[in-house]
């Protein structure tokens, strides 16, 4: 596609200004950025459902994290208006056709998330959602497909788990609410986007906190991609 | 942008003094927030350090330790701290520590100076004078109060005008005259200071008309001489109690050697008609134990009405301790009246709770016999068939044998006023720790039934040697310190989470601590009240307390023990036997803050007596 007839330089020169072409062009957090500098978005996405090539966003939580804090006063919750009716996702998230009246378009969302991320980590619990459906919807829309530096909470989940020990990971303490509850984070009943993402931040630091003493020290064996 | 962050408003929502929030203002604050999260053991505030935040615990506990040692909270999720500090901006005077691992919220120093400026019921809650947020505690228990009722009610408020008195001189006829005039049923006779004895209108009616005494004659042929007298701080049910008891309708008012007035069992049925009366004189109407008991069965719901109409656990104590005293009375009438009467005069006193007029529901039996120096080793079979009577008695109505035999029907506590004495000496000069931990308890004695005249006497010679005891008052002492509120509790409430177990906390144990410290003060001061309220006045007119700690102390004791009192009744309630341990389930964050500040105040009062004590009484 794009990328093999193309340079990286050569795309993003072709992109029109704004919150995207910023978030891609300007430079990212360095690999050896020390654990207490780095600056994150922890985020979460409803959706229509699991497929990316088919479903769409239906809302984008997000809260900054910066080293070992996370700042609610950047956390932001957008509503995207999909096309076509919301269907049966709607008793999962109680995102109604109603409340999405009031929402954002696609691009007007992406351009909020992009502005929110601009020269941060992407941050989510099992990343590989919110990196194709994201990928997804730019492609769609600015024609390309973005590079999302990503740590994953699961995955660090796993490293945590995993350590020392050949077995994996007993099934299901992966999820993020059994993740929390091995930290005595507290239970979150709602299942929201924001809600979800502020769960994924805290449990975060609380990862963090934990492989600290086992020194890692810096972005890069924290990062996924 | 619509943010709703839904977890932490509601979290904050329901933690005082977020909860004081108006709403706008606190989904504001919502947005300015941080969130830290700290491993166990690591520390979170260092001692000395400058803090320009205020931290909120979202999950997991934390330890607060001043000058980085004494341990003087346990907070729990919902705890604010770093208070002082960001108030005050200056270096924390608190080490704070991570004991669990924790997440916390973090607000600005500047945040918090806005809300505390502009916010002034959240600024309240900061307020550190320990005795206001006591004061306050208190006061959102019990909600404004209704009407005074005979609960409520000092007998010396009862009393509205100056007693009308006369002379023992005066004939019959003279001081009926009096009476006349002044439109008063009763008359005091008094030489000087002194109440020589009080003349009614049933006197005149019975001893004058009715057995033609002649009206010429003195008056003092027919008063009824040393009449028994009430203080004013006495409630006017103890006075009920009183004239119930002895079959009268006025009692002088005297506040120690001053006569304030009279007051009549007509001033008191005037107050509210409310249950506790019919209760009481019910008791004198029972001719068995099984008849009381079914008054003392009417207590639990007395008391959970009690609470309901705002009355202080002061004064639910009192009553309780009064019904208590008139079923122990009662018992003792009607053992006598069926094993004759005593070979010997005696005296019945009660100690512990009941002694220091702050029975409860379900507190247990503590009793002695004090008898006549003149008894003898024959008349002890009436006096253990005495003690028996009423002790079972008392244990059909619900009062509990005490576990430790601290009863009359022990041969060991029934003896005559020498052998007391003699007992009352070795524990104050010659005290081994255990027998005068064990022997605590004798110290709240009071006379319940036989006059007083020798508990009393045993009194003085405990009021002049206990305070040059400085061994005993040691032992005391230090058991006195070493008995730690529980503050270690509020861990329980992280612990919980697991599920393994149910933490519960023993109220009884707080209020121990205020009632063993103020014991010994008051022994070491010479102070002859047994009630742990009045000897934490006189202990502290005395100069052991400061005004601040007196009223701190005195509200944190109010506090536990109410939420006690209501425990209880709440089992009662029930149908479960009430016992001392209140499951945090049953507790308002507020009330959760509250009993912390409480065992706060005990524990700074403890240690502020350790330090006073090492240095001025065991020099």
């Amino acid at each position: 596609m794009l990328f093999t007839s193309r340079t990286w330089r050569q795309v993003t020169s072709e992109l029109p200004d704004g919150p995207a072409k910023r978030y891609v062009v300007d430079p990212q957090p360095s690999m050896k950025t020390p654990i207490e500098d780095i600056r994150l978005l922890a985020t979460d996405l409803e959706t229509t459902g699991l497929d990316p090539s088919r479903d769409q966003i239906l809302s984008i939580g997000f809260v900054p994290v910066n080293g070992l804090e996370v700042d609610l006063s950047g956390a932001g919750h957008l509503l995207v208006r999909p096309d076509g009716d919301v269907g049966d996702s709607a008793t999962v998230h109680g995102i109604t056709d109603d409340a999405l009246a009031t929402a954002l378009s696609p691009g007007e969302a992406l351009d909020a998330f992009f502005t929110a991320a601009h020269g941060r980590v992407l941050l989510a619990h099992h990343a590989a959602i919110e990196v194709r459906f994201l990928g997804n919807a730019c492609q769609r829309i600015h024609g390309f497909r973005p590079r999302f530096p990503v740590v994953d909470t699961m995955a660090l989940q796993f490293k945590l788990l995993s350590q020392g020990f050949d077995d994996e990971p007993p099934p299901g303490s992966l999820r993020l609410n059994a993740a929390r509850s091995q930290y005595g984070l507290p239970r979150y009943a709602a299942h929201n986007a924001l809600t979800d993402a502020l769960a994924c931040a805290e449990l975060y630091l609380a990862q963090v906190a934990e492989l600290q003493p086992l020194g890692v020290r810096t972005l890069k064996p924290l990062l996924k991609y | 942008m619509d943010v709703e962050l839904r977890e932490i408003h509601d979290f904050l929502s329901s933690h005082p003094p977020y909860s004081l929030l108006p709403a706008k203002v606190l989904d504001d604050l919502v947005g300015r927030l941080h969130l830290r999260y700290f491993r166990r053991g690591t520390t979170i505030i260092e001692l000395g350090a400058a803090n320009n935040s205020l931290y909120i615990l979202r999950s997991g506990a934390i330890d607060i330790y001043r000058a980085g040692k004494d341990l003087v909270e346990r907070a729990d999720p919902g705890s604010s701290f770093g208070t002082s500090s960001v108030r005050s901006r200056q270096p924390s005077a608190y080490k704070i520590v991570a004991i669990e691992d924790s997440l916390v919220l973090v607000m600005p120093g500047d945040v918090f100076h806005r809300l505390l400026t502009g916010e002034p019921e959240f600024a309240e809650f900061f307020d550190t004078g320990q005795k206001d947020v006591m004061k306050r505690a208190v006061a959102e228990l019990q909600g404004d109060s209704g009407g005074r009722t005979v609960l409520k009610t000092r007998v010396g408020d009862l009393v509205k005008r100056e007693p009308i008195t006369a002379s023992p001189d005066l004939t019959i006829r003279q001081a009926a005259k009096i009476m006349t005039e002044h439109k008063v049923s009763a008359l005091l006779i008094t030489e000087g200071n002194r109440i020589r004895g009080i003349l009614t209108d049933r006197d005149l009616r019975s001893k004058v008309v009715a057995s033609n005494v002649s009206r010429e004659q003195p008056v003092t042929t027919i008063m009824t001489t040393d009449p028994l007298t009430i203080a004013p701080t006495a409630l006017a049910v103890e006075a009920m109690l009183e004239m119930l008891g002895i079959n009268v309708h006025h009692l002088p008012v005297v506040d120690g050697d001053k006569l304030l007035g009279l007051v009549s069992s007509g001033d008191l049925m005037r107050l509210e008609t409310a249950n506790p009366v019919f209760l009481v004189g019910d008791i004198a109407k029972q001719a068995s134990p099984e008849g009381l008991a079914t008054v003392t069965g009417r207590l639990p719901l007395l008391v959970a009405q009690l609470i309901e109409q705002d009355a202080s656990a002061d004064e639910i104590h009192r009553l309780v301790t009064a019904v208590s005293d008139a079923i122990s009375d009662r018992l003792l009438k009607l053992a006598e009246a069926e094993l004759g009467p005593p070979p010997v005069p005696y005296e019945w006193l009660v100690l512990g709770s009941q002694g220091r007029y702050e029975h409860g529901l379900g507190s247990d039996q503590d009793h002695v016999l004090l008898l006549d120096d003149a008894a003898t080793a024959e008349d002890d079979a009436y006096f253990a068939a005495l003690a028996e009577y009423v002790t079972a008695g008392m244990e059909t109505c619900g009062y509990p044998r005490c576990p430790g035999e601290v009863m009359a029907t022990n041969p060991r506590w029934r003896q005559t006023l020498k052998a007391w004495t003699t007992d009352f000496h070795r524990w104050l000069t010659e005290p081994e720790s255990d027998a005068v931990l064990h022997a605590q308890i004798f110290f709240d004695f009071r006379c319940i039934h036989g006059g007083g005249q020798r508990a009393e006497t045993l009194r003085d010679t405990i009021r002049s040697l206990a305070p040059r005891s400085p061994r005993f008052l040691g032992h005391l002492a230090t058991e006195a310190v070493e008995r730690q509120p529980p503050i270690g509790f509020f861990r329980g409430f992280v612990l919980e989470r697991s599920g393994s177990h149910r933490a519960t906390l023993d109220l009884k144990s707080g209020v121990h601590c205020v009632v063993e410290l103020v014991r010994v003060l008051s022994l070491a001061n010479g102070i002859a009240a047994v009630n742990t309220i009045e000897r934490l006045r006189a202990a502290s007119a005395a100069g052991a307390f400061s005004a601040d700690s007196e009223n701190a102390l005195l509200e944190a004791f109010e506090f536990i023990t109410y939420l006690r009192l209501r425990h209880q009744a709440q089992q009662a309630a029930a149908g479960i036997t009430a016992d001392n341990s209140v499951s945090p389930d049953d507790l308002t964050a507020l009330e959760k803050k509250h009993l912390r500040d409480a065992f706060g105040i005990i524990r700074r009062a403890q240690q502020g007596f350790a330090y006073r004590y090492q240095t001025h009484l065991m020099s």
